[in-house]
């Protein structure tokens, strides 16, 4: 009996080392969505050089949906990832830049000096398809399979390997 | 101090209480849709901040999503069904107040429980003072005897 | 040269106060006197080795050596010579280096102050103040190492953070707040001495009550300078938005407050003793939580420091910190528990125990919220968000329970308090308390939040004041002394009982300025075009102009301005601005504030168009603000005026280290 007093001491050391253990290793600001496994949303919007583009433009074919702005470090480290993906796998998928909160001066600017690959960028000037999507801020990519249903999230600036990764669960090869 | 200033007081107290009690929710109409707006910007958090609510924050998704709700509640939405909208979209993380309803009453019923055993503890009688020992009746004889002695 | 200086100071300090750790247990086991003095050098020692690296750090950032990595990130040859010496704690090294500073200036204060008193406990107290000191310096010499090199050198800094830049306030904050923190060290010391030696008693309590009162007090300035700072310089128009940093630097003051109650009820009655001991260690332990908060990464935050693989030194500190502890205090639970009952529901002593339940029940709701979203993730994987919704309605219920104690806990005698009592001291200060809220409420505020805490206030402020005129009153008539001078000598002989009730009077005044300026603030959002006005609660402002130019002291920055003008109850011209930091992605909106004693206008500027010269501003009209940070000065005075020592006290001391035999009578601590 007069030793139970001791358990006193695991018995508050031991969950909170557990508890903030748990808490390495992980980004806090990274947050799951709740779009993967369902339908991604639809739209239908102008883009930077002046025409229209919906998600009816892109029925049957998987899609990557990328929010990027011109202030935005990391977008300049993954533009050629983007870009490599949009020339390599051509008609097979199709990429799609949006512009979070940024100016149409600004963004083809930046495109000027870190070339234009060539893919549609949507202007979301009120910004409801940030919303839609569920965007915290940029870089964040969504990756879309042929059926319309969103499969992955990547948070933060895409790698050669994070790309490769997705564009498989998307259901584009090599 | 005067027999009756107690009661006075207790009196004039309980009736501001009761007066404000009533007009307070006599008072209260159903919210106009500014004051859904307001609450429901308070409720909703900003994404792209550290912890700010869309009302409080200057940022330009904050001001968009302020916008939504606006559009949300001008259409005659719901308050439950503009909240579904934002968690359809990016999580239950948007919402500042988690759902779970233990998440609010467990640090009440901590409080209580603390308070309570702390009254109980107060309040607990002393344990009685030990009882003079009884004298047997064989010591009542031998008292009687020593003390008819002395007499003697 | 001078970082490699500044590194080998840090080396030597971390040598020295291992040195100084080994030496204070082996002394005092041995009872070795010449030991013990040279350990106490040596922490003097650390504390010039920390002075040696702070300055080395300070000249690397005022020469702008971007050699030094820290310096290349958080300076630029642009930045000014203020802002290059304050960046000393803008960042992870160096606020560790900071922190270190003013923790081994507190062991060598203690240490020295207590150098011929207290033989058996000092030993302890060094020794435990070295250990912990010996974590900072190896935090220093391994994972955060603020001398770190980088090749090759850049010929320009990325410049301080922007938000660090902008106010004079970054000069006061954190130095009171890690006053604050590292002063908490000491108690905790004292603590773990006394239930080493096992000598838990009424000398024991006093002296750490004194060296809980002084880092309490520049905590609380502390924090108050931290809520003002952030009010005048994040643009959202609040002042405490339940942020982890926020929440970690209240805990330890909740605690800690709790403690200099219990103690009082400890000193008269013996009891609770296990029950002080452990609120000290749960007081230093939160600190290092704290810390590790914001430090470690796994809480997002506005203030996260960047990760640097601190995270798990600092919870190997912490729960070794907590374990070695908490192990002493079950181990002397046996010896210190006992004592005397506290008398009665209703009396001074169990309002003061009911107010540490509620201080700990504040302290567990703040945690629990803070933990709240770790907690989840790690248990079910959901990602939650809590935030000022959840706190302020779980917090304010508690707060209030807490200030109607601060009323009514003075009031009561010690001992169990008859009905009698009750009604003499408690009548009045509720006809007052309902007068004026009736009065109020005629006057047009139905609000009940604003009203509640109105009444609350004049209820207790009218015992407060009671309180000081009874006892005023009562000494004029035994001394023959006039109204002025009797309460001036009660007020100055009694220092601790009146120096409490000011500290109380300032979280009054707090409290009610707090519940009406977020309770009856206005707002608004609105565009305005060159020369447009727009009116709110009584202002209105003017758009004048719309002005674009590098700001003077720092060519760096961009500013956009908009100038206005605005006419109320103040009237005159402020401007407020976006600038453009190039260490940031964003604009950062520094918001104008124009304060009087009725309330703030404060003006943050959304988006500006220069072509145009339209803007879109958030104008706030926020009452009675100005008051939070009097009521926090009147909680600094009120702090000191308790902790003067007094006359008698002082006479005393000298005696004592003269050893001249005088007889101790327990003076106020």
């Amino acid at each position: 009996m007069r030793g139970l007093r001791w358990l006193i001491v695991p018995a508050l050391v031991i969950p909170i080392g557990l508890l903030f253990l748990s808490g390495f290793g992980r980004d806090p600001s990274e947050i799951p969505s709740p779009l993967i496994g369902r339908p991604a949303p639809e739209w239908t919007q102008a883009t930077l050089d002046g025409g229209t583009l919906s998600t009816e433009d892109l029925a049957g074919r998987p899609y990557v949906v990328n929010f990027w702005a011109s202030w935005c470090g990391p977008c300049v480290d993954e533009h050629p990832v983007l870009a490599s993906a949009s020339t390599d796998h051509g008609d097979e998928l199709a990429v799609v830049g949006v512009l979070y909160q940024d100016t149409t001066a600004d963004a083809t600017a930046w495109l000027v000096e870190h070339g234009d690959a060539g893919y549609p960028n949507l202007l979301d000037g009120d910004g409801a398809l940030a919303i839609d999507y569920g965007v915290t801020g940029p870089p964040e990519s969504y990756f879309v399979d042929a059926g319309g249903i969103v499969r992955a999230k990547q948070f933060g600036p895409l790698t050669d390997e994070s790309m490769a990764q997705h564009l498989a669960e998307i259901g584009v090869g090599e | 101090m005067k027999g009756w200033l107690p009661p006075v007081a207790i009196g004039l107290a309980v009736g501001v209480v009761v007066l404000v009690a009533v007009t307070s929710f006599a008072g209260a109409d159903a919210p106009t849709p500014i004051e859904r707006i307001e609450v429901l910007s308070r409720e909703l958090r900003c994404p792209d901040c550290q912890g700010l609510s869309v009302a409080e924050s200057p940022t330009r998704t904050a001001q968009a999503i302020r916008g939504q709700i606006a559009d949300l509640v001008a259409d005659g939405a719901s308050d439950d069904a503009i909240r579904a909208y934002f968690v359809t979209r990016y999580g239950e993380w948007i919402l500042l107040g988690p759902t779970l309803p233990l998440a609010w009453l467990l640090p009440f019923a901590v409080i209580l429980a603390a308070g309570i055993g702390l009254g109980t503890w107060l309040v607990a009688r002393r344990p009685p003072p030990p009882e003079p020992p009884v004298p047997t009746s064989e010591a009542l004889r031998r008292v009687n005897d020593e003390v008819e002695a002395m007499d003697a | 040269m001078i970082p490699t200086i500044g590194h080998a100071a840090i080396v030597v300090g971390l040598a020295l106060t291992v040195y100084a750790a080994v030496a204070f247990v082996v002394g005092a086991r041995g009872g070795d006197g010449r030991l013990l003095v040279s350990a106490r050098r040596a922490v003097i020692g650390t504390f010039a080795c920390a002075a040696i690296g702070s300055a080395a750090m300070m000249a690397s950032l005022l020469t702008h050596d971007f050699s030094v990595r820290y310096v290349a990130e958080n300076n630029a040859t642009t930045t000014p010579p203020f802002i290059s010496a304050i960046s000393l704690w803008a960042a992870l090294e160096g606020s560790i280096l900071f922190w270190t500073l003013l923790a081994t200036g507190w062991a060598s204060l203690v240490l020295w102050w207590n150098r011929d008193r207290h033989p058996a406990l000092m030993p302890w107290v060094g020794a435990t103040l070295a250990s912990v000191n010996a974590f900072f310096f190896a935090v220093m010499t391994w994972p955060g190492n603020p001398f770190v090199r980088t090749t090759p050198v850049a010929a320009e800094g990325i410049g301080p953070n922007a938000l660090l830049q902008n106010h004079p306030f970054m000069a006061l904050h954190p130095p009171m707040l890690y006053l604050g923190y590292t002063g908490l060290a000491v108690p905790f010391a004292f603590g773990v001495a006394a239930l080493v030696t096992g000598r838990l008693d009424e000398a024991w309590l006093r002296i750490v009550r004194r060296w809980t009162l002084i880092p309490w007090t520049f905590l609380s300035l502390g924090i108050v300078a931290g809520a003002w700072w952030s009010y005048e310089v994040l643009g959202w128009g609040g002042y405490w938005a339940w942020d982890p940093v926020e929440n970690a630097a209240l805990l330890p003051w909740l605690t800690a407050t709790a403690f200099i109650h219990s103690s009082m009820v400890a000193e008269r009655r013996s009891s609770l003793k296990a029950w002080t001991a452990a609120l000290v260690i749960a007081t230093f332990v939160l600190t290092l939580v704290g810390t590790f908060l914001t430090r470690s990464g796994i809480l997002a935050s506005v203030h996260s420091f960047t990760e640097s693989g601190i995270g798990p030194w600092f919870l190997a500190a912490i729960l070794l910190a907590l374990g070695i502890a908490l192990s002493l205090l079950v181990w002397r639970l046996p010896q210190v528990t006992g004592g005397g009952r506290p008398s009665g529901l209703l009396s001074r002593e169990s309002a003061f125990l009911f107010n540490n339940v509620l201080f700990l029940g504040l302290t567990f709701a703040v945690l629990f919220g803070t933990l709240l979203p770790l907690i989840a993730v790690s248990t079910s994987g959901a990602t939650i968000s809590v935030g000022r919704v959840w706190f302020d309605r779980v917090t304010v219920p508690i707060v209030i329970a807490l200030l109607f104690l601060m009323g009514i806990g003075p009031a009561l005698p010690w001992g169990q308090a008859s009905w009698r009592t009750i009604r003499e001291r408690f009548t009045v200060p509720l006809l007052a308390a309902a007068i004026i809220s009736a009065g109020a409420f005629v006057l047009g505020i139905r609000d009940p939040g604003p009203l509640g805490i109105l009444a609350l206030a004049v209820f207790v402020g009218a015992i407060m004041i009671d309180e000081v005129v009874r006892g005023a009153r009562s000494r004029a008539r035994a001394r023959g002394e006039n109204g002025a001078t009797a309460t001036w000598r009660l007020t100055t002989r009694n220092r601790r009982r009146y120096g409490g009730y000011a500290v109380h009077l300032g979280i009054l005044v707090m409290a009610v300025a707090i519940a009406v300026s977020s309770g009856l603030a206005t707002d608004r959002t609105v565009t305005l075009a060159a020369g447009e006005s727009a009116t709110i609660a009584g202002y209105r402002i003017t758009n004048e102009r719309v002005v674009v130019e590098p700001l003077s002291n720092d060519a760096r920055v961009i500013e956009t301005r908009a100038e206005l003008t605005y006419e109320g109850s103040q009237s005159g011209s402020l401007a407020t601005a976006q600038r453009d930091y190039p260490s940031s992605a964003t604009p950062i909106a520094t918001p104008a504030v124009r304060t009087s004693l009725a309330e703030d206008l404060y003006v943050t500027l959304l988006a500006a168009d220069p072509a145009t010269g339209s803007v879109t501003l958030h104008i706030f009209v926020n009452p009675l603000v100005v008051w939070i940070w009097i009521g926090g000065a009147i909680v600094g005075l009120g702090a000191v005026f308790a902790i003067w020592p007094e006359r008698r006290v002082r006479t005393l001391a000298v005696a004592e280290r003269r050893a001249v035999p005088v007889p101790t009578t327990p003076e106020g601590a």
